[in-house]
């Protein structure tokens, strides 16, 4: 596509690379029918080309966020549908980021809207600080009902007793003989709201021969705040994650970063790209990137274990955009899944977002309650007995919708090769 | 009506009906004549015969394509795609048995204008849909042109096929280009004795949802299959049920086999090879078993699974024959009523399940006074004179054939 | 009598569009309350976000319409165009702006309706076998509801994934399946029109019709949003083959593969598919699906046999023997549905993918009699020399319907205006060889100049009258297909020489 930058806007490095960006897209239009807010608005604003060419007339004509630039990139997901689908390789991820932090600086927004970005911003990247306010929360469920629209949502979300625990750094040492050494992403908001996930996730990696590390010093990956236009603040956390790693790595080795929430997958192995500008730590963020696996990833690479339970529980996977789209992860847990004799249904409409995509739920609750529900019927129609994900961000999202059990895919594969059995499965109401 | 004007060119078609505009004379375009009976008579003071304008102007058969001046016969044309092993794919009918009249043959050009289609028009369409491009003269006396010589094409509108079908009232058409196709290596048709009408048409909709390309789906009850001059049929002494496949010999043997499972528990099966199948649609094609008599002739165009009903509810309120088609879903009755009894019970019948039903066999004096084609909704009906208008504003060609005062 | 012409504001410096009606413009106050008390929720006025409403498919041509509108029902889409017409007003359809000849390019005067909205299936009718659908439905959303019991819709453009049945409709589109299966117009077999006056009519049904009057069916489709609004679509759809399999044969030149596509068809074998790409979009698709496709090859063809196993083997074998006769260096056979739906990724994907080499490429789209088609690539690959640009060859070759890919830079001045060229010079070939100017894509703006290349004026201004009759006032999407733009009234006013039979050797009695 023409783009008209003038020399002066183009040593700015953001616009280079949206120049780039914009270049390669075709407006074939192929995106627009696989974005969720088109499926549902019909507005080409809402859709991933629409979003490209508001993108494109701000940054072109260094104008500040109109009202319609923010309405409708904020309608964005970043669910990185459009990704999968784009032939010509658009990079609508880096371009809608570029968008988000011009808008976060030059946009319009209510006071409230403000307060809800900051706190989401301060609060949920850090656990100590989101445990905090998860207690407020948990107390302020029962009165949810007199709440405004986007806190009620907030509130709603908070599961009424979630299994918290946080991870301190230390080292799980691999059982039998030691075939990798990684590093584990202890995550920030997973690790309050569900820490069983944190705990499959180790035993079977341990139990396959890796030795688990949670590094000194590396903490949330910082997407939250990323996505939130909060670019530096964001990206202090990558710094420190990345010196973090490449401290593991340098004094005790390290085979890969492992991440069991997709939507932080996705962030980490884009830290490259993040710092390719800084001159200390490029190379090291490159090398982090390089590093960075889902979980399954690094599992279909060591190879599972012979099944000792679970067999022919039939299973709906559900894939998480982060992981489908963002790191393009398909087939690896559908595999892993059928190696442990689980039954594994594909869901109708699988590419679309379930609505959850990080803060997306709070910020945008109408279009993201639209969107769960329709996934959950979806997901629901496949008739499994259980619904497996690989992102607690659709985990929790979906729960209140669907009529079955949710669990993380490592759970499923936990207690097929010996694990226990995750306790959600016995459960009516899995919540309570 | 006078003799006719005779066009030997495409100029001197344009110069007759330019002739027609300047004395604001109205005029029949005729081609060999032979559905003259088809659609309501015109009553005008001279004729325009297109029968000279013949000759195949291009043929390539790897481009599956030819060319024909509009009044070259329907006979040459397929002799000469035989000679090359194709064939006009949508089985163009011949209904001088039917209809009574010319001996001559059919013309292309007549064939197109009048949008004619045989049994396999389910699997192949109908003639609009292999007309490519055309010539033709309109009201206005003007040579114009629309379409093109290749097999896809979409620029501009798509005249060719509002001149197809729309029996000579908006053009002369002067020349045709069509699409033709191979005629397949092997052809048998599977035939199913003894089915009652509705099971007929729950066979077939089979046949049409089965992975083998049915290319013709037809039930003759047990009467009108006596009648047949192939002996399977005419001697079957039931109803017959006949399903045609298509296509490389190994495929038709497979699909033969395939289909003669499926349906040997619904009653006795019998496998017609090519020339018995052949003949068999012919028969069907040209509605030959309704061609001895006088009773009005129909034709039915119905959604297909709603085939049987359409036929248990004329029958509820006249007596009627009925031949069921394209897997149900073109109905030919013969019914010996009156014509506006008939009319009437038939036209109700195919609207209760959205159909159309048009008199195709009547005698003069009942073309001229009832409506043959299907009464128009209101909202198009005003549409349908505008777009006449466009090419004839006048009114001067083929005045009345499908509506009166149009 | 042309109406007066001025550019657009685009890129391009001679694509003319009517006088924009500066009255209307002065009144889009007025109009946008009107719009909104019938569709409340659903107009958008702002400048920012009318922007990304200023081009389809066909990027070059840019230019924002008066006001754009998404109404979700029938009634909504009849009482504006009710009200447009009663005030005058012009009124251009969008479907998913797809368009790859600019036929949804807004007009600064006129109201964008957008159909997006209309987007679900109404019915799918088994025992019949068709679907009723609203016109916003995707494409590939109509195969998506039928599959699962074996059934599909046949045409299947390369933006199949994306594109409206609606506008599919006014397109009338094609595939890679057409070859076989026909184009949309052979797979419609009712619509629900609102005209250009708001009255909502239906032609056909769920049947095939049959002396039902003049084929306005036919004639809507393809007719590029001229003759109304299309609001509801009932396609046929087909049963699944019992086996398909796709091939893909590489050979060491174009003229080879040209030969070898005359050589099959010649032989009776009419595949499902016959689809050819040159090395440049081998290896643009190539990088994005990872079919598998040969890469040092200068031409590749995709066949896609079907039917019956017996039948389909029996055929791969013959295809296979004719394509080494012609030359192939090598044939391979999908052996998975998996790997067949891959050989048509990258076939589908050609076009954006592309975008990987090339900022932009223009898409021509003209068809040719199959025999000429060696021929007519070589003297594309002179055009191309001589005008410096490259070009990427995709194209339905069974049906001999080219789709050269121009590639280009728009941010150097002056390229996009020799692409321009490069492409009429494309689409002169074509028509100079017996061949047509679109065989898919539709007129639009962008062949619309080219039109007398094939037409005369009479032939022009018949097609003109028929537009007349659905749409006197010409307010629906003005300014495209057509060069010049006639009034009706002038256009239906009859030049009669008056007098005798004029010429002499017509019999007379
Ligand atoms: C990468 C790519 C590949 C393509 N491949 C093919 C291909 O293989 N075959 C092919 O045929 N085409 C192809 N196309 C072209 C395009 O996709 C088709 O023309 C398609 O039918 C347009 O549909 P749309 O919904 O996008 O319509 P739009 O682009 O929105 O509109 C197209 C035209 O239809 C009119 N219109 C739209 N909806 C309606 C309606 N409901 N009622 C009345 N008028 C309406 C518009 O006014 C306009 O004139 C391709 C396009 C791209 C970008
Ligand atoms: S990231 Fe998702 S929501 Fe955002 S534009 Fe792309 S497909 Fe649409
Ligand atoms: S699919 Fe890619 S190239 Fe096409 S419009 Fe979307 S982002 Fe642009």
């Amino acid at each position: 596509m023409q783009t008209s930058f003038t020399p002066d806007q183009l040593r700015d490095p953001a616009i280079t690379a949206a120049d780039e960006i914009l270049r390669k897209c075709v407006h074939c239009g192929f995106c627009t029918a696989t974005c969720p807010t088109y499926v549902l608005l019909g507005d080409e604003n809402d859709s991933p080309r629409g979003r490209i060419y508001l993108i494109k007339d701000m940054l072109e004509n260094d104008r500040p966020a109109s009202d319609a630039v923010t309405r409708h990139v904020d309608r964005c997901l970043s669910c990185l549908s459009c990704m999968t689908t784009c032939p010509s390789g658009v990079n609508y991820m880096h371009l809608v980021d570029v968008g988000r932090q011009r808008i976060a600086r030059t946009g319009r927004r209510s006071a409230a809207d403000r307060l809800l970005r900051w706190l989401l911003a301060r609060v949920l990247p850090s656990p100590e600080r989101f445990r905090l306010a998860l207690l407020g929360a948990r107390m302020a469920r029962p009165f949810a009902a007199f709440l405004p629209g986007r806190l009620k949502a907030l509130v709603k979300l908070v599961p009424p007793a979630a299994r918290t625990a946080i991870l301190e750094p230390r080292v799980f040492p691999a059982e039998g003989v030691r075939r990798r050494r990684v590093a584990l992403l202890a995550g920030c908001v997973q690790q309050v709201l569900d820490a069983e996930i944190n705990a499959a996730t180790i035993r079977l990696l341990t139990k396959h021969g890796c030795e688990v590390v949670v590094a000194e010093g590396a903490g949330c990956c910082g997407a939250l705040a990323y996505h939130l236009g909060r670019e530096e603040e964001a990206l202090a956390g990558v710094r420190s994650n990345v010196r973090a790693w490449i401290r593991e790595r340098t004094a005790r080795g390290l085979d890969a970063i492992v991440i069991n929430a997709s939507g932080c997958g996705t962030m980490v192995k884009d830290y490259g790209f993040l710092l390719r500008n800084d001159p200390e730590l490029a190379p090291g963020a490159a090398e982090v990137s390089a590093l960075a696996r889902d979980v399954t990833e690094v599992l279909a690479a060591v190879g599972l274990k012979a099944a000792v339970a679970g067999a022919g529980t039939t299973v709906a996977y559900h894939d998480a955009c982060s992981l489908q789209h963002g790191q393009g992860v398909r087939e690896a847990p559908r595999l892993l899944l059928q190696g442990a004799g689980f039954e594994v249904r594909d869901v109708p409409e699988g590419h679309l977002c379930c609505g959850s995509a990080g803060t997306y739920n709070i910020l945008q609750p109408e279009l993201a309650t639209r969107l769960r529900d329709r996934k959950a019927a979806n997901v629901d129609g496949v008739g499994a007995d259980v619904v497996a994900a690989g992102n607690i961000g659709c985990i929790l999202q979906l729960a209140p919708a669907i009529g079955r059990p949710l669990v993380h895919t490592v759970q499923l594969l936990d207690w097929a090769t010996g694990g226990p059995r995750p306790r959600v499965l016995d459960q009516a109401n899995w919540l309570n | 009506m006078g003799d006719p004007l005779i066009a030997t060119d495409e100029a001197s078609a344009r110069d007759a009906i330019g002739w027609a505009v300047s004395e604001k004379t109205p005029i029949e375009i005729m081609g060999g004549g032979t559905k003259r009976a088809l659609g309501r008579p015109i009553q005008v003071a001279r004729g325009l015969s297109l029968a000279g304008l013949s000759g195949i102007e291009d043929y390539e058969p790897s481009e599956l394509v030819m060319t024909a001046w509009a009044g070259t016969s329907l006979a040459e044309i397929e002799a000469t795609l035989a000679a090359n092993g194709q064939r006009l794919a949508f089985e163009p009918p011949d209904y001088r048995a039917l209809l009574g009249g010319a001996a001559d043959g059919a013309t292309i050009g007549a064939v197109f204008s009048c949008n004619l289609a045989g049994p396999r028009r389910t699997a192949a369409g109908a003639a609009r849909d292999h007309l490519l491009g055309i010539r033709g003269v309109n009201g206005r006396g003007e040579i114009f042109k629309a379409g093109g010589r290749v097999v896809k094409n979409v620029t501009g509108f798509d005249l060719c096929k509002l001149v197809a079908g729309s029996f000579g009232t908006l053009a002369a058409l002067t020349q045709v280009t069509f699409r033709v196709f191979p005629i397949p290596e092997a052809e048998a048709t599977v035939l199913v004795i003894g089915l009652l009408e509705q099971d007929a048409v729950a066979v077939m909709i089979e046949g049409a949802q089965s992975p083998h390309e049915v290319s013709g789906a037809a039930h003759l009850p047990a009467g009108i299959a006596a009648l047949s001059g192939v002996s399977a049929v005419g001697g079957a002494g039931r109803a017959v049920t006949a399903l045609r496949v298509e296509g490389p010999a190994p495929s038709v043997v497979h699909r033969v086999a395939a289909l003669r499972r499926c349906f040997a528990p619904l009653g006795e099966i019998e496998v017609l090879e090519a020339e018995g199948s052949q003949a068999f649609w012919r028969e069907v094609r040209d509605v030959t078993p309704f061609a001895g008599d006088s009773r009005l002739v129909w034709r039915l165009a119905v959604p297909p699974a709603g085939g049987a009903a359409v036929v248990a509810e004329v029958g509820r309120r006249i007596e009627a024959e009925a031949i069921l088609d394209r897997g149900g879903g073109c109905v030919w009755l013969a019914t010996a009523q009156k014509a506006e009894e008939a009319a009437g019970a038939v036209r109700d019948a195919a609207a209760t399940v959205g159909g159309s039903a048009t008199l195709i066999r009547a005698p003069e004096a009942v073309r001229s006074h009832a409506d043959v084609f299907p009464p128009l909704a209101a909202g198009l009906r005003d549409l349908t004179a505008r777009v006449k208008r466009a090419f004839d504003p006048l009114g001067l060609l083929n005045p009345g054939r499908m509506y009166a005062g149009l | 009598m042309p109406r007066v012409v001025i550019p657009v504001r685009c890129v391009k410096t001679d694509m003319r569009m009517p006088v924009p009606d500066t009255p209307t413009i002065a009144r889009r106050q007025q109009i946008v309350g009107a719009l909104r008390r019938i569709v409340p929720d659903g107009v958008i006025a702002d400048e920012a976000a009318m922007r990304p409403y200023e081009c389809d498919g066909l990027a070059v041509y840019r230019q924002i319409p008066l006001v754009v509108v998404l109404p979700s029902t029938v009634e909504q889409v009849s009482a504006i165009l009710r009200y447009c017409n009663a005030n005058n007003v012009k009124i251009v359809p969008r479907g998913a702006g797809t368009s790859l000849s600019g036929g949804a390019l807004p007009l600064a005067d006129a109201v964008t309706i957008g159909l997006g909205r209309f987007n679900r299936i109404l019915e799918i009718d088994w025992d019949n076998r068709c679907v009723v659908a609203q016109p916003g439905v995707t494409n590939l959303a109509i195969t998506n509801a039928v599959q699962h019991r074996g059934f599909y819709y046949a045409p299947d453009p390369s933006s199949q994934i994306a594109c409206s049945i609606g506008g599919n409709v006014a397109e009338n589109a094609g595939g890679v399946h057409c070859l076989k299966y026909g184009l949309t117009t052979n797979n419609v077999l009712g619509l629900q029109i609102v005209l250009p006056d708001g009255e909502v009519v239906r032609v056909g049904g769920r049947h095939q019709p049959e002396g039902e009057g003049y084929d306005l069916m036919g004639l809507l489709t393809g007719s590029e949003g001229l003759l109304g609004i299309v609001t509801e679509v009932t396609v046929r759809i087909l049963r699944k083959p019992e086996t398909v399999r796709a091939m893909l044969m590489g050979f060491a030149s174009n003229e080879a593969a040209g030969d070898a596509v005359a050589a099959i068809i010649g032989a009776g074998v009419v595949p499902a598919g016959l689809e050819m790409m040159d090395r440049l979009a081998i290896h643009a698709a190539e990088e994005f699906v990872h079919a598998g496709y040969p890469l040092d090859v200068e031409a590749l063809l995709i066949a896609e046999l079907d039917g019956p196993q017996a039948e389909v083997d029996y055929l791969v074998e013959r295809v296979a023997a004719i394509a080494a006769r012609c030359g192939a260096a090598c044939v391979r056979v999908s052996a998975s549905e998996d790997e067949r739906l891959r050989f048509w990724a990258g076939r589908k994907a050609a076009f954006p993918a592309v975008g990987r080499i090339s900022p932009d490429y223009l898409c021509m789209d003209g068809t040719i009699p199959r025999r000429r088609l060696a021929e007519v690539l070589a003297r594309i690959r002179a055009l191309s020399e001589k005008h410096g640009l490259r070009v990427a060859n995709v194209f339905h070759a069974g049906d001999g319907n080219l789709h050269p890919l121009i590639l280009f830079d728009a941010n150097r001045p002056g390229e996009l205006e020799r692409a321009e060229e490069f492409g009429a010079d494309i689409l002169r070939l074509c028509v100079e060889v017996g061949g047509v100017l679109t065989g898919e894509h539709g007129v639009g703006v962008e062949k619309r100049d080219l039109m007398p290349v094939m037409f005369d004026e009479v032939d022009l201004e018949q097609q003109q009258r028929v537009k007349c009759a659905f749409d006197a006032g010409g307010l629906l999407n003005p300014g495209k297909v057509f060069p010049t733009l006639h009034n009706c009234a002038e256009m239906g006013r009859l030049r009669v020489s008056g007098g005798q039979l004029p010429f002499p050797d017509l019999p007379r009695f």
